[in-house]
Parts: C-alpha cells; sequence; structure tokens
C-alpha cells in the first residue's frame, strides 16, 4: 500500500514538473573523483546549448565523500538533482522515497551489457541510469610463479588455486594469492567474485529471499579459511588497493582486482590477467558492480536533470569514460552495436577476460540497508579469517541477520 | 645537594627521557620518512632507513596536487582562532562570576556546566545537524565554530575560574569604593591581572580546537574552500591510489607554524599553570 | 566567602576608612550581585543550551523514533529493547569501559613518571618540555595518519625493525588481529592524551612548596619516600582532575579509533561512541543511533559521579594519614 502511495506521488510530481520545466532551472550534478572532468564539462556544455536557459552546476568531490553528501542533502531536504551513487544504494532510496525512477528505451535498454540493468532494477522499474561498470578478473604475477617454479598459467579451478598458492608459499615465502578483509565494500566484492563463481547468491531478486545459507556459501568461506594460510599477514587489515600495493611489491603472487588495475600495476612486473577460477559447485563467474547516476525527487526539475544524466550515460560520453584512457572500465554498453567501429575492447584478448564471465556474473545483492548487509557479510568473511567461529555457524548466523535489512 | 645525580643515576634519567619521548615523537619520525620516500619506495618492503631515491620532491608536488592546500591549512587556524575567540568571550564573564560571587544555585548550574563536559560532539550530530540547517549555517565556516566553541566553553569556565580566585579581592573591592562600575573592574583590573590565566586557558582552548575540527568539518561541512587541513588531506586520496608521501608532507608544513609557536608557548603554559590555575 | 570578604573589608575599612556614602555603595553592590552574576553567566548558559541542551533533548526524542534518511515515526521504548537484548552490545559496554580503564591508567601513570623526569634538574630540560608537546598540538587526525604507518605490517617502521633484528620472521600486521588491534588502538589513544596530563602534572609538581623537599632532605628521606610522601599528596588533585578529563576524553574517543580501524576487526575495537557513530551517520539510523547516544550519556555521568564519591573518599584517608 505504502509503495503504491509513493509510486502515485511520484508520479503526481513528475506532471507537475514537466510543466515548469520549461522555465530556466539550474541542475546540480554532484560527482566523484577527479579522472574525466573535461568530458563531463563538455556534456554540460552541449546540454546548455540544447536546453537554453538552463544551467548546470558541477560540484566535483572526493571518492570518499561524495555519495555520503548527497545522501545528506537529500536526507536533509535539499536534494541534489543528479548524483553519482553506487547502484547497490538505490534500493535504499528508493524505498525511502529519495529518487525517481529513470525511463530507460526499449531501444536504450537492448544497447546495455547484459546484467548491467540488473543492478538497477527494483520493483519492475530503473532506479539510476548505469554509468560505470566493472567485472572482474584474477591477476597473476608472473615474476614470483617463476621464482617458485611456476608456469604462469592461470588455475581454473579452486583446488588448482589454492595447490598454486601453496607452492608459491613453500618455496618463496611469499603471499600464494593476496586477500581482503577489512569491513570495505571491497571485501565483499572479493567473496562475491568466489561466490558467483560457486553458482552461489545472497538474495534471490526476484522473490526477495536471503538465499545465503546454502551449500555453495559454505564451500565458499571454508575455500576462504583454506587460502588465508597462503596468503599475506593479516588480510582484515587490507582492502584492495593495499593489496594491490603488495602485488606491486613482488609480495602477492595472485589477486582479484578490475580492469583498470592494469594501468596501476608497476612498470616492469610481468602479468597476466585471467578469469576467476571455478568453484566445485560452478563455473567461473564475476561480480557485477554498476554506479549510476540517479534523479533525485524533490529538486524542482527531475525531468531536466532525467535528460541531463541520459546524456551523460549514453553515446561518446559514456564511451570516453569507459575506454582506457578515461577510467579502463569493462564496457557498460555493446558499443560495437552501436556503430562504434572496433571498440578499444575488441580483439583484444586482455578484455575478453573481464567481458567473458558477464552472462554468468551475479550483480551486488540490493538490500534496503546495504551497509548494514555489507558489515555482516564482512565479519561473517573476518571470522573464517581471524577462525573465530565455524564456516557453518558463521553463515548461518550472517543469513539471519540479513533477514532484517533485506 | 638534593639536586645532585650521581652518574649512573643521571645516564638512568637520560635513558628514561630518551625512551618518553621517542614514544612521543615516533609518529612524526614516520610521518617525515614517509615524506620523504619516492611513492613507488612507499610500498617496497623490507623496510630501508634510507635509500638513494629519497628526496623533498613530494613537498614541491603536493602544491600541484591538491591546489587549495594553503587555503587549508589557513582555515585550520582561522578555524581555530575563530573558536578560541568566541569560547572566550562566554567564558570569562561566566568564569568570574563563579570566581567571584555567591549566589543561589551556584554550585548546581556550575555543576550543570561541567556535565555539558561529558558529551562529545559525536553522539550529538543529528541534531546538531539540524540546528545549523535550521540557521542556515551548514557549509560555512560556522558550521564549524558554533559547535566546536560550545563543547569547550565548560573546560575553559572551570580551569579560568580556578585562576581568577587566585588573585586577591581588594583591588577589585577598593576599585568598587572608588566608584567604577563592575564591568569597568572586570574590564580594567581583573582582566589584567589575569593575563597569564587567559593565556593558559586560551591556549588549552586553542589546542583542543585545533586538534578536534576533523569531524565537524566532514559532517557539516562540504565546501572546499572552507574545510580545515585534517579534512583538506583527504583530496591525496584518490580514485586508485593514495599520494602517501604527498600527504604526510603536506600534514608536515601545515601543522608547522602553530607547532614552533606553542613550542615556545609551552613554558610560559607550564608557567601560567603552575601559578594558579587548576589547584583547587 | 561572603563572610570572608566581610572580614577584609572591615579591616580595609579600619586602615582607609571608608565615607558612608562608599559603604552604602558596596552594600548595594553585595545585594546585587546574584543578579549580576546570573548576568554574566547567562551568555554561556544560552549558548550552551541553544547548541548542547536542546541537541541533548532531540537525542532523547529520536531516540524513541525509527527515525532514518526516509523519515520518523514514534515506537515507544523499541530501540532500547532491542539495544539491551543484544549480546553485541552489552559486550561493546564492557569493552568500553576495559578500553577507558586501560587507557587512563596508563596516561595517568606515564604522566607522573614523564612529569617526574621533565621536572629533574637535568641539563636540556627546557628542550625535552618542548619535545613532549607535539601529539598535544597537532590535529588528531594528523596523528592517526602517521600511527597508520607505524602500524603497518609490511611497509611500517615497526614491523620492519622487529623483523630485523629477529623478534618476528615475516610481516605483522598489527591492525588485523583483534588483540593488537585493540592495544594498539590505546596505544595511540595513550600517545594523543599523554603530553597534556605530563603538562599539567608537571606544572602541579613545580607549584609544590620547595621547602618540603629539602626539610625531607635535611632529615635524609630518599627520592622515592620524598615522591611517595610529599609530590604525590601534593598534587594529588591535579591528578584527579587529569584523570576525570581523561576518563571522559578516552570514553568519548572518537577519531583515532575510527581512522586506524573503524572498529574492527569484527568489533574488536568498537567502543559505545564508535558505534553509535556507525549506527547513526555511517548507517543512517538515526533512531537507533539516538538511543545509543543517550545510553552513552547515561552511562558517562553516573561513572564519573561515582568515580568522583569515590576519588573524594581517598583524598580524604590521604589528607587523614
Amino acid at each position: 500500500m505504502r509503495n503504491k502511495l509513493i509510486l502515485l506521488a511520484a508520479a503526481g510530481a513528475g506532471a507537475m514538473l514537466s510543466a515548469s520545466a520549461a522555465q530556466s532551472a539550474e541542475l546540480h550534478f554532484i560527482r566523484c573523483g577527479d579522472n574525466g572532468l573535461d568530458q563531463d564539462r563538455k556534456v554540460i556544455a552541449e546540454f546548455e546549448v540544447k536546453y537554453p536557459g538552463n544551467t548546470v552546476n558541477m560540484e566535483n568531490l572526493p571518492w570518499g565523500t561524495c555519495q555520503d553528501k548527497s545522501l545528506k542533502l537529500a536526507a536533509a531536504g535539499s536534494p541534489p538533482s543528479v548524483s553519482y551513487m553506487g547502484s547497490r544504494t538505490l534500493k535504499q532510496l528508493a524505498d525511502n522515497n529519495l529518487v525517481v525512477p529513470v525511463k530507460i528505451s526499449e531501444e536504450q535498454q537492448q544497447s546495455y551489457q547484459p546484467g548491467v540493468l540488473g543492478t538497477v532494477s527494483y520493483r519492475d522499474q530503473f532506479w539510476g541510469f548505469p554509468r560505470a561498470f566493472s567485472t572482474k578478473g584474477l591477476f597473476l604475477n608472473c615474476d614470483i610463479f617463476e621464482e617458485a617454479g611456476l608456469a604462469c598459467e592461470a588455475p581454473k579451478t579452486w583446488d588448482e588455486m589454492y595447490e598454486t598458492a601453496k607452492i608459491i608459499k613453500d618455496k618463496t615465502g611469499k603471499a600464494g594469492v593476496g586477500l581482503t578483509g577489512k569491513d570495505f565494500d571491497n571485501t565483499m566484492h572479493q567473496f562475491l567474485n568466489y561466490l558467483y563463481s560457486n553458482g552461489g547468491q545472497v538474495i534471490d531478486p526476484s522473490t526477495n529471499e536471503i538465499t545465503l545459507n546454502s551449500k555453495n556459501t559454505l564451500e565458499t568461506l571454508k575455500f576462504y579459511g583454506k587460502l588465508v594460510d597462503v596468503s599475506q599477514d593479516g588480510p582484515t587489515a587490507f582492502e584492495r588497493t593495499q593489496v594491490r600495493d603488495l602485488f606491486n611489491d613482488n609480495k602477492v603472487g595472485m589477486y582479484i582486482d578490475g580492469p583498470w588495475a592494469r594501468s596501476q600495476h608497476k612498470e616492469g612486473i610481468n602479468t597476466i590477467a585471467a578469469a576467476i577460477p571455478a568453484g566445485p559447485s560452478g563455473v567461473s563467474g564475476t561480480l557485477l558492480i554498476t554506479d549510476s547516476l540517479a534523479v533525485f525527487k524533490g529538486s524542482g526539475h527531475e525531468d531536466l536533470a532525467m535528460e541531463f544524466a541520459r546524456m551523460m550515460t549514453t553515446g561518446d560520453s559514456q564511451y570516453e569514460l569507459d575506454r582506457p584512457e578515461g577510467w579502463g572500465l569493462t564496457p557498460i554498453l555493446k558499443y560495437e552495436e552501436l556503430g562504434y567501429e572496433k571498440p578499444y575492447y575488441m580483439d583484444d584478448p586482455y578484455w575478453k577476460v573481464f567481458i567473458d564471465p558477464i552472462p554468468t556474473g551475479g550483480p551486488e545483492p540490493l538490500f534496503v540497508d546495504y551497509k548494514a548487509m555489507q558489515t555482516t557479510i564482512n565479519s561473517m568473511i573476518q571470522g573464517i579469517i581471524l577462525k573465530d567461529d565455524t564456516a557453518e555457524n558463521l553463515v548461518s548466523i550472517a543469513a539471519e541477520e540479513l533477514e532484517e535489512f533485506k | 645537594m638534593m639536586d645532585h645525580y650521581s652518574l649512573p643515576h643521571k645516564i638512568f634519567l637520560y635513558v628514561c627521557v630518551a625512551l618518553f619521548l621517542g614514544f612521543i615523537l615516533l609518529p612524526f619520525f614516520e610521518m617525515f620518512m614517509t615524506s620523504l620516500r619516492p611513492l613507488e619506495h612507499l610500498f617496497r618492503s623490507p623496510y630501508q632507513f634510507w635509500s638513494d631515491d629519497f628526496s623533498f620532491k613530494a613537498y614541491a608536488q603536493m602544491w600541484v596536487t591538491v591546489p587549495m592546500l594553503p587555503r587549508y591549512i589557513a582555515n585550520s587556524m582561522f578555524i581555530s582562532l575563530s573558536v578560541t575567540a568566541l569560547a572566550l568571550t562566554f567564558i570569562i564573564p561566566a568564569a568570574y562570576a563563579y570566581a567571584r560571587f555567591d549566589f543561589k544555585g551556584k554550585t548546581l548550574s556550575l555543576g550543570i556546566f561541567l556535565a555539558v563536559n561529558m558529551f562529545s560532539g559525536a553522539v550529538l550530530l543529528i541534531p546538531l545537524y539540524k540546528l545549523l540547517r535550521t540557521y542556515g549555517m551548514l557549509n560555512t565556516y560556522f558550521a564549524m565554530i558554533v559547535p566546536g566553541a560550545a563543547f569547550l566553553v565548560p573546560m575553559g569556565i572551570w580551569l579560568l575560574k580556578s585562576y581568577l580566585e587566585k588573585i586577591p579581592r581588594e583591588l577589585e573591592e577598593a576599585a568598587f569604593m572608588d566608584g567604577a562600575s563592575r564591568l569597568y573592574t572586570l574590564r580594567r583590573v581583573v582582566l589584567p591581572l589575569a593575563v597569564p590565566g587567559l593565556m593558559v586557558v586560551g591556549v588549552a582552548v586553542f589546542l583542543s580546537a585545533y586538534a578536534q575540527q576533523f569531524l565537524f568539518a566532514i559532517t557539516f561541512n562540504s565546501v572546499k574552500e572552507f574545510m580545515p587541513l585534517p579534512a583538506g588531506i583527504l583530496e591525496f586520496i584518490g580514485f586508485q591510489s593514495v599520494k602517501w608521501n604527498q600527504m604526510m608532507a603536506a600534514s608536515i608544513i601545515g601543522i608547522l607554524p602553530v607547532l614552533v609557536i606553542f613550542l615556545f608557548l609551552q613554558r610560559y603554559l607550564v608557567a601560567g599553570l603552575t601559578a594558579g590555575a587548576l589547584k583547587e | 566567602m561572603t563572610h570572608a570578604s566581610g572580614d577584609t573589608l572591615a579591616l580595609q575599612g579600619e586602615s582607609r576608612g571608608p565615607s558612608q556614602k562608599q559603604q552604602a555603595r558596596l552594600n548595594g553592590l553585595m545585594r546585587s550581585q546574584a543578579t549580576f552574576a546570573w548576568a554574566l553567566i547567562a551568555p554561556a548558559a544560552l549558548y550552551l543550551m541553544l547548541v548542547v541542551a536542546w541537541p541533548l533533548v532531540e537525542t532523547i526524542r529520536l531516540s524513541f523514533t525509527n527515525a532514518n534518511i526516509g523519515g520518523e515515526a514514534y515506537i515507544g521504548t523499541a530501540n532500547y529493547e532491542k539495544l539491551f537484548s543484544s549480546r553485541k552490545f552489552s559486550q561493546t559496554i564492557s569493552r568500553t569501559f576495559y578500553w577507558m580503564f586501560l587507557s587512563v591508567s596508563l596516561k595517568i601513570v606515564l604522566g607522573l613518571i614523564g612529569a617526574t623526569l621533565l621536572n629533574a634538574a637535568i641539563p636540556g630540560r627546557a628542550l625535552f618540555r618542548m619535545l613532549v608537546m607535539p601529539p598535544w598540538i597537532v590535529p588528531v587526525a594528523i596523528g592517526c595518519f602517521g600511527w597508520l604507518w607505524l602500524y603497518n605490517g609490511h611497509f611500517g617502521i615497526i614491523s620492519g625493525v622487529l623483523q630485523y633484528v629477529g623478534i618476528l620472521d615475516g610481516p605483522f600486521e598489527f591492525l588485523a588481529y583483534k588483540n593488537s588491534a585493540f592495544y594498539s588502538a590505546v596505544i595511540t589513544d595513550v600517545w594523543v592524551g599523554l603530553p597534556m596530563v605530563t603538562i599539567f602534572l608537571l606544572a602541579a609538581m613545580q607549584g609544590v612548596p620547595r621547602d618540603l623537599y629539602e626539610a625531607a632532605y635535611v632529615d635524609g628521606a630518599s627520592r622515592w619516600y620524598r615522591f611517595r610522601r610529599i609530590t604525590i599528596p601534593q598534587i594529588l588533585p591535579v591528578i584527579i582532575t587529569m584523570s576525570i578529563l581523561s576518563i571522559i576524553w578516552t570514553f568519548n574517543s572518537f577519531e583515532i579509533i575510527w581512522i586506524l580501524t573503524e572498529g574492527g576487526p569484527r568489533s574488536a575495537t568498537t567502543t559505545l561512541i564508535i558505534d553509535t557513530y556507525k549506527m547513526a551517520i555511517a548507517n543512517y539510523k538515526f533512531g537507533q543511533g539516538a538511543a545509543r547516544a543517550v545510553v552513552v550519556v547515561t552511562l558517562l555521568s553516573v561513572f564519573s559521579l561515582v568515580y568522583l564519591f569515590a576519588l573524594h573518599q581517598i583524598k580524604k584517608r590521604f589528607e587523614a594519614v
């Protein structure tokens, strides 16, 4: 009932606002980080030409604070018009009536890579324009493999992965595999890569049922428990960029990272990227993450804001962001079908690693209280890393706790 | 003599002092060493105390990475000075009242003031946010100054009160009898005598304000131009990597002016404290 | 107090002979002093009412609601019921008190040692007194970034040196394990609070009349005896003041833990303040956060009163000996 009311209210507000959109408005746009500023300015200029009289006030904030600021502004009743948000926050934003559902045409829907729209869907609507897309792969430091007397070949299964890591640890004293365990988003992300490669799932998006308590999760968590013995010291103090620092320092044989990692790796070390090894109950998969441009409710010009967000996330604007000279992301659109001639990822074995597993990947689980969900999952992971409890107990406790946050 | 130490005793004392100061200064040493390392060297193990590629480059590059750095350094000082000024305007009259007069409700109201000491801004953030929003102070300097000063007023009243109590009241009474008004007496007789005490309180308030501006800044302000240094240096944290060497260099340079001033004020601080404050 | 000043006045009256008029003026002032005192206190009182008391009342109100980013509704005592039935929360309470006890004791003991060292008549002490100040002066957040590096097991100096001398046979991440993370956070908290305690105790030691020591010295009392029987009783009020201030600050210490560990791993460094902040600010559960804030304030008030009372008794006994 409450949901219905919200929808009605949203529709009503939308109708009223389209009338006012003709007048001049100043859009407040919040974005994160310094990368790609010029490209965004270009789109803003185009927008201001296309919709004369309207202006865009772009606020560029550091990564650590940008999303919190948008939420804070929304909670305080002065929401931004458009803001860069992790798609995992959309369910919470939608449930609290802070964002409006966005209209994505059939045609536009077809242009997305599979799985992308799943990260912004909830209650049969889209709650943001997918903006940045990433998948993950396993990176190998071939110098360490060589030092351990191994051929630099990626393990295909978890058993192979553990064996490889153990040989590295035994032969070189270095960490066979890098693990993240800090209470950070990417600790959960890394775990989900393994979970999805073992046929597991946290929540069923269609029924909203918690599906964490499964044999698949149990196997994954137990595998983590094994990996701790062949990983760097103290995974609970590490998040992904710190593991990468160790990798760059030739201290870690393998770790999971996104396609941008290539440009972050130190020159002179030999690396290869490969698909994430498959667990005993699944096939190699990946976590599909998107960030989105969300259109906030109550700015007074939601339709115009939606138009601006659409311009930002389509065509060249999106391509500039995705390509290696931009953020270096997994392509979010099927550019080859959109008339781009030989987009950056075509016929490139590196990009194949990140594009091939998309169909077998899974989204960041959507929860109303995603932060609490993240804390719960991370606590489960830390529990096995610190050998606090049995995998069985950790999984069932986590699954139980999650009920409250869906 | 009483103050004479035997040689072994002296050595023992110096060793203890070295250990004590070693503990105090270790993080600064580490910050300094970090600032000298090239970025790719920061994440190289095993730990190296020195290598040929150590340099002061970060001290030059940091102004380019974060162009607003001078502004952040100045903001930190400006905010702390404003907090101190604002807090003192509330502290001085109240402390004088508690030091000099007997009235109904004195103990109780003083107790309530002291109880405020127990609250930290961290537990009251949400209502404070609403309050600042209501008065349109969010994202202004006031967002950091107004709550910053409030939590320091009780401590200041307490410190200054015990100091003022040491000043002989005969002088004031003589002034009254000569026809001076109470406020005139406070301004012209009491305050000049209380200068060492005011220094102590001012320094304590300033240092607390300077040390603790992080939380209010990240919660109540998101305008870059108003950010104090501890929040400003977060800009060295990028999308994929942190420029730790520059961040540490910026921290060291940023705190240096205040550090130098207060290292030398320390003597007066100890003297001021010895002279009066805090002896009940 | 009024009585005492009356005496002083009488004395002055004899020497200077105030006129009737002056005496009347003084009496008038005496009578109006309550009004004047309140007028002096009023600005501070109003300010704190607005910035502290009102938010506190608002917090209490919020604690009976389910306030979050989407809105709020009255839900009675549900937040409190949930809190008190949670085992995690009671663990957080005992952890907070352990944290406070450990950190405050270390600050006082090390502060006494430091003040004694800085008070010793050795060449260089002026310099040493300066060098003790920095942790007090630098913003806590900045000092903590330095500690973050120190505790880094792979690239930090502590682990590096310990490996070099052979105490560790590989990197050790101080913030990765429950116990080491907790004690690391305690050490950093001590580091932040120690200079102030040391300086205040030093000032107090310097205020002890020298003739007390000289008399004891002539009587052949050892240094330790003089410290125990003269210094400690003389500076006891300051020790008490500093321990109370330390208790309050340590209890409320936020930035240190937040920057070092954010309360982890697995809540090993989650104190009440961290728990409150996480709930209210990081997770936007204002209602549940407010209930925690109310518990924090209540606990701290009760604890401080009990502690003050206990210390008062000890002080009395000390003075009686």
